[in-house]
């Protein structure tokens, strides 16, 4: 399968923070929630890859060289940026008349059928609009000239649930008609856990896991156990385990081989949160 | 590049109504003999432009802008562009109002002098933009006003130490000499400062980390 988005080696060295040898990749037709806490690096990785920062390592997209080839590429590419847009005194309208002559493929009518899907007003400047409206024009304005890489930074941040599920409803067809492919991050993991093909997730500049989701969710799992079961664990059969008051949540990689091991051990099905929670806050 | 235009006359368009006013009072002001504004119109446009930083800064414009196609590049040129336009257009209004009202006034209209002061005042308002916008692009718009006015306090106190301590008899017989190339000279400036200031300025973005 041809990738999409392919990342090797990238680094970023910042005072305080540092992005560390970061790789993975995306494979198209695909969707990759790129997942970890505030400060993590998620936005410094996806301004590497739009060619906003300077960095070390190499970055391809649709096979090209993202610092030879930009302007190429950029003609195929969507982008969700957390808070940077066009100035808010504008309209959609004339955010429509501007990306005409910036986007060889946009097409004005699709992104106008977007904004009435949204019950956005074309004439109002955009700083009359709720957090949620503005959100939505910058996702109409990402889907209007046919991309065919999304790269989006918290798209659904602000939006009330009915929104969000609207919105993850045109992303995922949009996968299916335009065979487009979605990179987003995102701190909704719920979302993520429904539409994601794959799950990347990044920890103090590092990637710590890129997955598949339905591996993921089908072989990670979280046992719990009392204080004297936990004792009896072998620490390579776990990644990383939480003492709670009464019990212990441990993370473990393989539950099956898990629940064949320590009989009769529950395992619960895990979710993205307990992943976060227990890769960053746990113990090992 | 088109639509990096757009966006910026976009931005602009509700300053228009201001430079119509101010073009109907330049015209009122020319019919009672009051004193010549003609310079305030092209150099206002310079500040309407100038106030498109501020927006663009607040909403992170400029970052956004790299994500598009050519931006970076697209997204200073446009800047440049509108600008001079503006300039040009508002200049260019100002010598027609005021052959008309010296038409119109039964006065002599003396072209060639004019057409100096036309050239002068857009030569004036683009040694503005180009002193400016690199710097802008450089340390942002707030910085760059803190940076404007020491520069120009420093250039008042340099003028006035050299006026009173060195002999400019030279500098005026240099003038005399120049004064068949004026238009000319001025010309080649008015082209030249901008491209050099936009070349600066481009230089300065496509480095630039967002």
């Amino acid at each position: 399968m041809t990738n999409v988005l392919e990342i090797k080696n990238l680094a970023k060295k910042y005072d305080n923070f540092a992005l560390k040898n970061i790789s993975f990749s995306l494979p198209q037709g695909m969707i990759m929630g790129f997942i970890g806490e505030n400060g993590a690096g998620k936005t410094t990785t996806i301004k590497a890859i739009l060619d906003i920062i300077n960095y070390e390592g190499e970055i391809k997209i649709f096979g090209l060289d993202i610092r030879k080839q930009a302007t190429k590429i950029k003609e195929d590419l969507g982008v969700v940026l957390d808070d940077m847009f066009f100035p808010e005194i504008l309209t959609p309208n004339d955010i429509n008349k501007a990306m005409a002559g910036i986007y060889k493929n946009w097409d004005n009518q699709l992104f106008n059928n977007y904004l009435q899907e949204f019950d956005l007003l074309a004439n109002k400047p955009i700083k009359t609009f709720s957090k949620g409206m503005r959100k939505k024009l910058e996702i109409a304005t990402a889907l209007a000239h046919h991309p065919k890489l999304l790269i989006l930074d918290e798209p659904t941040s602000g939006l009330d649930p009915v929104a969000r599920a609207e919105v993850i409803e045109i992303f995922q067809n949009v996968i299916a008609q335009e065979n487009c492919s979605i990179f987003l991050s995102s701190h909704i993991t719920t979302d993520l856990e429904h539409i994601a093909d794959y799950i990347t997730f990044i920890n103090d500049g590092e990637i710590v896991l890129s997955k598949p989701t339905n591996e993921l969710l089908e072989n990670y799992g979280l046992a719990k156990c009392t204080a004297a079961e936990f004792k009896k664990l072998d620490s390579q059969d776990y990644l990383k385990y939480k003492k709670n008051k009464y019990d212990y949540e441990v993370l473990v990689p393989d539950k099956k081989a898990f629940k064949r091991k320590y009989q009769p051990a529950v395992i619960d099905r895990i979710t993205l949160d307990d992943l976060m929670v227990l890769m960053i806050k746990g113990d090992k | 590049m088109f639509g990096f235009i757009k966006k910026d006359l976009a931005m602009i368009k509700s300053n228009f109504k201001l430079l119509g006013v101010l073009l109907i009072v330049y015209i009122a002001m020319g019919f009672l003999g009051q004193m010549d504004i003609s310079f305030i119109l092209p150099f206002l446009s310079v500040m309407v432009m100038i106030s498109t930083f501020s927006y663009d800064n607040y909403n992170k414009w400029d970052a956004y802008a790299v994500t598009l196609p050519d931006g970076r590049k697209n997204n200073v040129r446009s800047k440049y562009l509108v600008t001079i336009l503006l300039i040009v257009v508002m200049a260019i209004a100002t010598f027609l109002l005021t052959i008309m009202i010296g038409y119109v006034n039964k006065e002599p209209v003396n072209y060639s002098e004019l057409l100096i002061h036309m050239l002068g005042t857009i030569f004036g308002t683009i040694l503005v933009l180009a002193f400016m916008y690199p710097i802008i692009y450089k340390f942002g718009l707030e910085k760059a006003r803190i940076g404007i006015f020491v520069a120009v306090f420093a250039i008042a106190i340099l003028g006035t130490i050299i006026i009173q301590y060195c002999d400019l008899t030279f500098l005026g017989k240099t003038f005399d000499n120049l004064e068949n190339y004026l238009i000319t000279l001025l010309i080649f400036l008015t082209i030249g400062l901008p491209l050099i200031s936009y070349f600066i300025s481009l230089k300065i973005v496509k480095k630039k980390e967002y």
